[in-house]
């Protein structure tokens, strides 16, 4: 027999604190769809994600339905198309990248991951060719999300492939300039790229994934905030240690959420359950924000002097609880701070508690980097580079994933404002130093080698 | 062997289960199951016994009523028919029907309804009615077995319609989550 207790608990967590899962992601091996001939590639590729997928989003909903626990997204990653597609030529690449966003939009999912390539040692002939094709393939689809590995700890930063990650950006957001540079917001570059995020744009399929693969990404900002609220209501004088076990066991009670019903998903669509990913992820809304939790914790806003030693309590929390709860973790694991995407975020670097600089040095201890991070237009490539670069390092000497997802907004400066719409909000423009001109460091290209600890052998 | 199943009704107070254990014992009465709760002011418990050969239930329930009603207990006492066995379907699938909304006469008496139309066996009802229009006031928790040849879409359309009626505020969920959720 179940406890009153716990059902009105359960239910006030689902009605008044945003829990549920927030995407389950289909992974999707290609390699095999490979070849030199645009059509075929094609039409392998799309039978393939029909067949796979076809039943995604209806039995997600249907798992949803019987826990009364909402999906909110459902997605999928597919293997890097720079290895599947290595014989195209850019302008192929693009027309791929359409076939892409069609069987997306046929199938319901709202974004589909894995316009991606592997260059943190080179960069080969496939390679080239995606990143020269991500600005019209992010401008001319809706659905596509890329991403770059430009870095990694076992094999350092290639500074070739982060000086063309600059132009690329400052190229999407130029193509997408009556949007905010809108084709920005699916794009990331990383160093350290997990190979099962299920979280976008992030997300592919790892080469060293099977067929298919379901991996969940859990949510839950609104839940740990209300449970802070609630504890600290009646017992104010609540420790930080205490706070952490409070974090602890409600980001248990979300991975068991998403594993359960991760698994459910990928029973029913006979595929392999993967990992769960234990990261906070907000949206958009008053009580789904990572960026209450600061102010809930004591802070008067996320970015003020604080922030990164509160940051790395609620990451360290969030991993505890979650690993305890989940029988795999994976993909990125911790809490996010895309800054377009967490109301309280935005607002707190609208209000100027939050720069640029700040946001780089907490990304030391969160799961990713520079996330949603709108900057003026005029940002020179060689600057977005150099961004990248600093953002990589952190990833690299630290041996953790850093990603860099920067929206140079044309025509807009400092203060002023951008729209990206639905889960990818709204931001006012960071002020970035001297962001104009070139770059010498960055334009000597050439590998940054990897740090004496990837030396493990 | 007979058996018999008996309530007890009375406001709450130390010794009720002692009381009625004692009687049973003295009569040579083997308790199988209790189950006991509070409502309020009142204990309700429910014991499923094993009588002596010689026993029958009349002649339990006239042992238990002269010694409990003097102390307040009203008892009740029934034969099991041999060979009774639980009235469970074959395979089901638990959920748990949760309400909460404004006070009003009735509500136990529709919702109860239409999980009944539809076949489903509650299995536990805990229910909670502080009166006025507070939802958080006035709640009721079904826990159910759904048998797996009911459809569950029906059955779900048929209570949000019913509860849209009442002004209720309504989730229908499987239980595993409750479980998955609170216990390790």
């Amino acid at each position: 027999m179940l406890t009153q207790r716990e059902i009105i608990s359960t239910l006030e967590m689902l009605r008044n604190e945003n829990l549920d899962v927030r995407t389950v992601t289909l992974g999707i091996n290609l390699l095999d769809c490979a070849g030199s001939d645009l059509g075929m590639v094609r039409r392998r590729i799309a039978e393939r994600l029909m067949r796979l997928a076809g039943q995604l989003v209806p039995v997600c909903d249907r798992v949803g339905q019987k826990y009364g626990i909402p999906v909110v997204n459902k997605r999928i990653a597919i293997s890097p198309i720079a290895a599947v597609a290595a014989g195209l030529a850019p302008s192929e690449l693009v027309e791929l990248a359409r076939t892409l966003d069609a069987a997306a939009r046929e199938v319901n999912v709202d974004f589909i991951g894995g316009f991606s390539a592997l260059v943190e040692k080179g960069m080969a002939r496939g390679d080239r060719a995606l990143i020269a094709a991500i600005p019209e393939a992010l401008a001319a689809t809706e659905r596509v999300c890329a991403s770059v590995n430009v870095a990694s700890t076992r094999a350092g930063i290639n500074m070739d492939a982060v000086l063309l990650m600059g132009a690329t950006i400052k190229r999407a957001a130029e193509l997408t300039a009556d949007r905010d540079g809108a084709a920005c917001t699916k794009l990331c570059v990383f160093a350290n790229i997990p190979e099962d995020i299920p979280f976008m744009a992030g997300a592919y399929h790892g080469i060293g994934e099977a067929d298919a693969v379901i991996n969940v990404g859990v949510s839950g900002p609104g839940v740990v905030k209300k449970a802070i609220d609630r504890a600290l209501g009646s017992q104010p004088d609540l420790d930080l240690g205490g706070l952490s076990e409070l974090i602890k066991q409600t980001a248990y009670k979300v991975t068991r959420i998403g594993e359960l019903i991760g698994r459910e998903v990928a029973e029913h669509l006979g595929i392999p359950f993967g990992v769960v990913d234990l990261s906070l992820a907000p949206t958009p809304h008053v009580g789904d924000s990572v960026g209450e939790i600061f102010q809930s914790l004591g802070l008067l806003a996320i970015g003020v002097p604080g922030t990164t030693a509160a940051l790395a309590l609620l990451n360290d929390a969030v991993k505890k609880g979650g690993a305890f709860a989940s029988s795999r973790v994976g993909g990125l694991s911790g809490a996010f701070i895309p800054v377009s995407e967490d109301l309280n975020i935005s607002d707190s670097a609208r209000q100027g508690h939050l720069c640029l600089e700040k946001l780089e040095a907490i990304t030391s201890v969160c799961s990713v980097g520079l996330d949603m991070v709108a900057i003026p237009g005029d940002t020179s490539a060689d600057t977005l580079s150099a961004i990248i670069a600093d953002e990589m390092a952190i990833g690299v000497i630290n041996c953790k994933t850093t990603a860099a997802r920067l929206i140079p907004v044309p025509g807009k400066a400092p203060g002023d404002h951008a729209v990206f719409g639905g889960l990818m909000g709204e931001s006012v423009i960071l002020p970035v130093n001297n962001a104009r001109g070139n770059n010498l460091f960055i334009r000597r290209g050439g590998l940054i080698p990897a740090p004496i600890h990837s030396l493990k052998n | 062997m007979n058996k018999a199943i008996l309530s007890v009704l009375g406001r709450d107070r130390p010794g009720i289960v002692a009381a009625v254990a004692r009687v049973l014992f003295d009569q040579n009465c083997n308790i199988e199951n209790v189950s006991q709760t509070m409502l309020q002011t009142e204990f309700a418990g429910i014991f499923v016994v094993s009588l002596p050969n010689h026993m029958n239930a009349d002649e339990l329930q006239r042992e238990l009523d002269s010694r409990l009603a003097p102390i307040g207990l009203t008892v009740l006492t029934k034969p099991c028919a041999p060979g009774d066995e639980p009235c469970l379907p074959a395979a089901c699938e638990p959920f748990v029907i949760t309400t909460r909304g404004p006070d009003r006469k009735g509500l136990v008496a529709h919702i109860s309804g239409v999980i009944a139309r539809h076949g489903v066996n509650i299995t536990n009802l805990q229910a909670m009615f502080k009166g006025g229009s507070a939802p958080e006031d006035n709640i009721m928790i079904y826990e159910v077995d759904v048998p797996k040849a009911v459809d569950l879409q029906t059955l779900a359309r048929d209570l949000r319609d019913k509860a849209v009626d009442l002004q209720l505020d309504i989730s229908i969920q499987h239980r595993h989550i409750f479980e998955v959720l609170h216990r390790i």
